[in-house]
């Protein structure tokens, strides 16, 4: 055996063209691996290796024949086989079988059974209008008054402001101005300093919970439970705005470390907006 | 499936076409040239250089030899499909829409937009000794299209008739011999039909039409068969050679494809059943409208090529022969 044996030197030296080893082809059953260096964009050397598996067919004459036509055109200097440039295999894509009942759901974008009436009572959650309502003036009514006391407070505010016609930033909105007049001034002031923070609060937290908590303490103005726009859930905090400064202190006083619904509650003075 | 991406065009598809075998798949856009694919692999065997402007439609001839394009350079040209010469290349008043090769392939029409103060008009040509003096020589036929242009066209059994489908709706059979209408669909479709293509056997032909559905008519009598209904204009129809099942591409008006996503654009291949012309699957892929379909004759395998300038080539797997309609 009289191999000669290439030093790694000598294969480092051997010119190539253009700094690249040759493409090699080499076959393996029926597979053909291609064998590419080129520079890749950042001027690196990278290497291609192709696979690829060879079909026989059987064609009819014409077609065979066919296949044996030269390129011309714009891809006259391309290799045989399908070109990189003009011919790639794209990501792995699914037909969506669809049965009828399924496009019958898709076609008919909930319809409401006509029978159903769409009136919503704000006061009992009965289908008829809140005017309707069986329970109108009574304490099921007042209850949810208050609920949304919060909401109406915000409307008043609006018309105020819509009276004059322009523009007033918040903080100036509700008598809070000082040119109104010390009376109104102080009565936003009094409220203000009559507010308590409730955190640590559990997430199943209801408005109704928070009434149920703080009624007992003393009389209040206004419930703020702050909840996630998304989900409804309690944000784990609350306001209460009292009537009396004295009954915010004592609910400081009460309901600071009190345990509720195995949390620790947190109350504090209701700090104002900086 | 992975379908072949083909992407020899810098401008959106306007037709593409199988030849008999389906060996080779023919493309065209509106860039000026034309390309020629084989289908198995996605190889490009060359480009028909010539064209002076977006290039409308193709046909080829059932020997694979002649190929027909029209164009918006006011041309009609024959092709050597081999080696991608002119053969013969025909000067038009107005832009070519359509262009077809008879049966046969010893006649072939094409049409011309109305546009430039010209009427829009069919003409038939004999192309069995096709060569440059085809030029000069004058039509076979003329037909004026006084009512609406044509917007698609496919020639009848025995190279005797030519069904034309029209900007307004309308679908005519012209007797080539006469040069006259002899069927006239009415309005079975209330806007232009942008595609139509023939079942295998010629018997029964699939509109695709831009006001959102899909008919199929019968091709002697123009009697509507059946609808296939979308929500989008339909920009090309083709009939399955071996099932019964239609598929149909199209989505928005391309102007409005950048001002909506791929997901609300409905760029879907969707598959209908000939018969019960429900839908029964859906083809994702393009990223916009989808211009031009085709089936591969074979049955197992079709292309389709949309306004995002590529062709895919989508060979169907299993789940598409097993699938029984319910």
């Amino acid at each position: 055996m009289n191999l000669m044996k290439t030093s790694w030197a000598d294969e480092v030296a051997a010119d190539y063209v253009d700094g690249l080893p040759p493409t090699k082809v080499h076959t393996d059953g029926n597979f053909k691996y291609v064998t590419e260096y080129k520079f890749n964009e950042e001027g690196k050397k990278v290497k291609v290796v192709r696979t690829y598996k060879i079909q026989k067919q059987t064609v009819p004459k014409v077609v065979a024949h066919r296949r044996n036509w030269l390129k011309f055109g714009d891809s006259i200097g391309d290799k045989p086989g399908p070109s990189s440039q003009t011919t790639m295999v794209s990501e792995e894509v699914h037909m969506v079988f669809l049965s009828s009942k399924e496009l019958e759901q898709a076609h008919e974008p909930q319809m409401e059974e006509p029978g159903k009436k769409i009136a919503k009572c704000r006061i009992c959650n009965g289908e008829h209008w809140s005017v309707n309502c069986p329970y109108k003036g009574t304490a099921m009514d007042s209850k949810t008054l208050m609920e949304s006391k919060a909401t109406a407070a915000a409307a008043a505010a609006v018309s105020d402001t819509s009276k004059t016609g322009k523009y007033v930033p918040p903080f100036l909105k509700a008598g809070g101005c000082a040119n109104n007049g010390s009376a109104v001034g102080g009565k936003a002031w009094d409220r203000d300093r009559s507010a308590v923070r409730i955190s640590n609060l559990p997430e199943s937290m209801t408005e109704a919970d928070l009434e149920e908590l703080v009624k007992n303490i003393g009389p209040h103005n206004k419930l703020f439970l702050a909840r996630e726009k998304n989900t409804g859930l309690c944000k784990g905090f609350a306001f209460v705005n009292f009537k009396f400064r004295h009954d915010a202190a004592a609910a400081i006083e009460i309901l600071n470390g009190h345990g509720y619904d195995h949390l620790i509650l947190s109350v504090e003075w209701s700090k104002p907006q900086s | 499936m992975r379908p072949l991406m083909l992407q020899g065009h810098e401008r959106s598809i306007t037709q593409i076409k199988y030849n008999r075998e389906g060996d080779l798949l023919f493309s065209c856009s509106k860039d000026q040239k034309p390309n020629v694919w084989y289908s198995l692999n996605g190889e490009r065997l060359g480009t028909y250089d010539g064209h002076q402007g977006a290039v409308w439609c193709l046909d080829v001839d059932w020997e694979s030899r002649k190929l027909i394009t029209g164009a918006g350079d006011m041309t009609t040209k024959l092709w050597d499909v081999e080696y991608g010469t002119i053969i013969a290349s025909i000067p038009t008043k107005s832009s070519v829409r359509t262009s077809n090769f008879s049966f046969s392939g010893n006649q072939a029409a094409y049409s011309t937009d109305k546009a430039m103060g010209q009427n829009c008009e069919l003409f038939i040509i004999d192309v069995r000794n096709a060569d440059s003096s085809l030029a000069e020589q004058t039509p076979t036929l003329r037909i004026p299209m006084t009512e609406s242009k044509i917007t698609s066209m496919q020639w009848g059994p025995l190279d005797e008739t030519i069904i034309t489908g029209h900007d307004n709706g309308n679908i005519a059979i012209w007797d080539v011999r006469k040069g006259q209408k002899v069927v006239d669909s009415g309005s079975d479709h209330a806007a232009g039909i942008n595609d139509m293509q023939l079942s295998k056997d010629g018997t029964m032909f699939v509109t695709a039409s831009r006001d959102t559905t899909a008919k199929l008519f019968d091709s002697e009598s123009l009697m509507c068969l059946k609808t296939y209904k979308t929500e989008r204009p339909v920009n090309s129809a083709a009939i399955s050679p071996i099932l019964d099942h239609v598929v149909l591409g199209g989505g928005q008006d391309a102007m409005e494809v950048t001002t909506t996503s791929t997901k609300a654009g409905k760029f879907d291949s969707r598959f209908f059943h000939l018969i019960y012309e429900e839908e029964f699957a859906r083809l994702k892929g393009h990223f916009g409208p989808i211009n031009s379909l085709a089936f591969h004759p074979d049955g197992k395998s079709y292309a389709s090529g949309g306004e995002d300038g590529f062709v895919r080539v989508q060979t169907f797997d299993s789940t598409y022969f097993e699938n029984i309609f319910e």
